[in-house]
């Protein structure tokens, strides 16, 4: 770990809200017994989460986890059943279509690869919302989008198209459109993913300004370990479909779990080989 | 080797497979209508409405873009039916009465097929790929996560822009065909070329145009759907958008050539 990631990470952790603290505020997110199946495979096992106000909990899980999984649905992409979500403080799975559609304007999310549209440049990209669910005038629309894009260290960029961008300012510009209608609750799935480490120290930075700037709740869904601990209150770590711990970072860094200490110091795990199976397997019985 | 006793099950199995997921679609598709509908006519209780200018421009699109294709088309098809007409009724030294023929098969026929076929390949594939690129790129569920339904944004302006769009391009088509044909036999029969459009609005009646009209409003609405469910039915990447856009076409295409002779069948039985 660099030194610069050190210090931010010394900044933050001497910000970090008690635990004490954190439960006396408001929970924005509630997951309760939340299990989802592909077909017949099972991805999630009774997931059961919270988030409070103005919290940056971190969801981290190797690949195939169910972090994606659980994001959408926690998104609204994937009915939240069986199970219960509540999103700053409404049952998902109670509230009609179009009070769904309502809930979503109060909730941001920045997608991994961006999902800007490819036709509309930049600013009109983080307008959109605005454009769609207000009834603001084109001026003021201009105003609060250049605020937002502003914000994320894009301004005088947003004439561009998005096939003009680099990674992370596609990141920066997906973020500016999460956060255009004054969220509440964002969410970011991989904000790091493919990203150098200096330009994945920025976008920490970014979301760490959000949080206090905007006093949201931020959702990350990452892998990368060091972005974690810069700007994570708490991290849920999943296993195979499974919370294996949530808590503050100190205590899942200190984890005596085995399998949370190999996934924070990518080691791999060797499944224990039983040669009698393994022959069996290589003759097809 | 494969049993030959279980080939017929595995056929009849392949046969109910694909029969489940043909009426999967058309369900699909008949939520898609309706729900695209439903926006259109109330998406401004919800502060959602369609927006006239993406219907607008979607017009633009699939419309007024396409005009010199469709003019080209439609004054061929009109010169090819005039040379066949003129050579089989020459046969019984009939070839006074073309535009009988000519009339009546450009407006109940063949403009609104061409004109279905032409944007079925044009813009219905245009539509698939733009929705199989945005589902894969994630732009779809964007929209969804802002609370902006899909539908409203997406399909509404397409099927509305489709629907006008269709009927207006058919009309046209009606023109230049008749035109087209008129020159040409005119010429050949040394006739007047007002006596020959006299004679073609004489023998049309309002009803055939009515009827060819409708044929393309119904031939917009198969274009838009099957464009938006081949789209959002995407699955892999680059290759798989190439899939349903070909689909897309290939089914658009049939579905007009059999909604025609249905839709034929019905209005003069």
């Amino acid at each position: 770990m660099t030194n610069d990631a050190l210090t931010a990470e010394a900044v933050n952790q001497a910000n970090r809200p008690s635990a004490e603290e954190l439960a006396t505020r408001r929970k924005v997110i509630e997951v309760d017994s939340l299990d989802w199946s592909f077909g017949t495979r099972q991805v999630l096992f009774d997931i059961n989460l919270d988030v409070r106000e103005g919290e940056i909990m971190v969801i981290m899980g190797g690949s195939g986890s169910g972090k994606t999984t659980l994001l959408r649905h926690l998104v609204g992409l994937m009915p939240p059943l069986p199970g219960k979500i509540k999103l700053l403080g409404k049952d998902m799975g109670a509230l009609s279509r179009m009070q769904l559609l309502e809930l979503k304007r109060r909730i941001g999310v920045a997608f991994q690869f961006g999902a800007l549209f490819s036709s509309m440049s930049v600013s009109e990209n983080v307008k959109l919302p605005l454009r769609e669910l207000t009834d603001l005038e084109e001026r003021t629309m201009d105003i609060m989008a250049n605020m937002k894009l502003e914000v994320c260290n894009l301004s005088g960029f947003g004439h561009l198209m998005p096939s003009d961008l680099s990674g992370g300012m596609m990141k920066r510009a997906s973020i500016a459109r999460a956060i255009v209608m004054d969220p509440k609750l964002i969410f970011l799935d991989e904000p790091s993913s493919g990203l150098d480490p200096v330009v994945s120290s920025a976008l920490d930075d970014l979301i760490l300004k959000l949080r206090d700037a905007m006093d949201i709740s931020v959702v990350v869904v990452s892998h990368d370990v060091e972005s974690a601990y810069k700007i994570a209150d708490r991290i849920t770590i999943l296993d195979k479909g499974r919370i294996l711990a949530c808590d503050r970072v100190d205590a899942v860094r200190n984890s005596t779990n085995e399998r949370v200490q190999n996934l924070l110091h990518r080691r791999s795990e060797q499944a224990e080989i039983d040669p009698t199976e393994y022959l069996r397997r290589l003759a097809g019985d | 080797m494969a049993n030959p006793l279980k080939l017929p099950g595995k056929i009849f199995e392949g046969i109910g497979r694909r029969t489940v997921a043909g009426l999967d679609e058309m369900g699909y598709a008949a939520a898609i209508f309706f729900e695209a509908i439903y926006w259109t006519l109330t998406g401004w209780r919800y502060r959602q409405p369609v927006r006239i200018t993406s219907a607008f421009a979607s017009m633009m699109q699939f419309g007024v873009t396409a005009l010199p294709i469709a003019t080209l088309l439609a004054a061929t098809i009109g010169l090819m039916l005039a040379i066949q007409s003129l050579y089989s009724l020459g046969l019984f030294g009939a070839e006074q009465y073309a535009y009988i023929g000519i009339a009546l098969s450009v407006v109940r026929e063949f403009s609104p097929m061409i004109m279905g076929i032409l944007i079925a390949g044009r813009s219905g594939s245009a539509i698939a790929a733009r929705l199989a690129t945005m589902s894969i790129n994630q732009e779809v569920d964007a929209l969804q996560v802002m609370g902006i339904n899909p539908v409203r944004f997406l399909v509404s302006p397409v099927l509305i822009a489709l629907v006008l769009m269709m009927p207006c391009l058919a009309m046209w088509a009606n023109l230049v065909s008749i035109l087209a044909a008129g020159l040409y036999v005119s010429a050949q029969l040394h006739q007047s070329f007002g006596a020959y459009l006299n004679d073609t609005i004489d023998v049309l009646k309002t009803g055939d145009v009515w009827h060819g009209l409708g044929k393309a409003t119904l031939f917009g609405v198969i274009i838009a759907l099957v464009g938006v469910v081949n789209g959002s039915m995407v699955q892999g990447g680059a290759e798989g958008v190439g899939k349903v856009t070909t689909r897309s076409v290939v089914i658009s295409i049939t579905l007009i050539v059999v909604a025609d002779m249905i839709f034929a069948y019905m209005t003069t039985k």
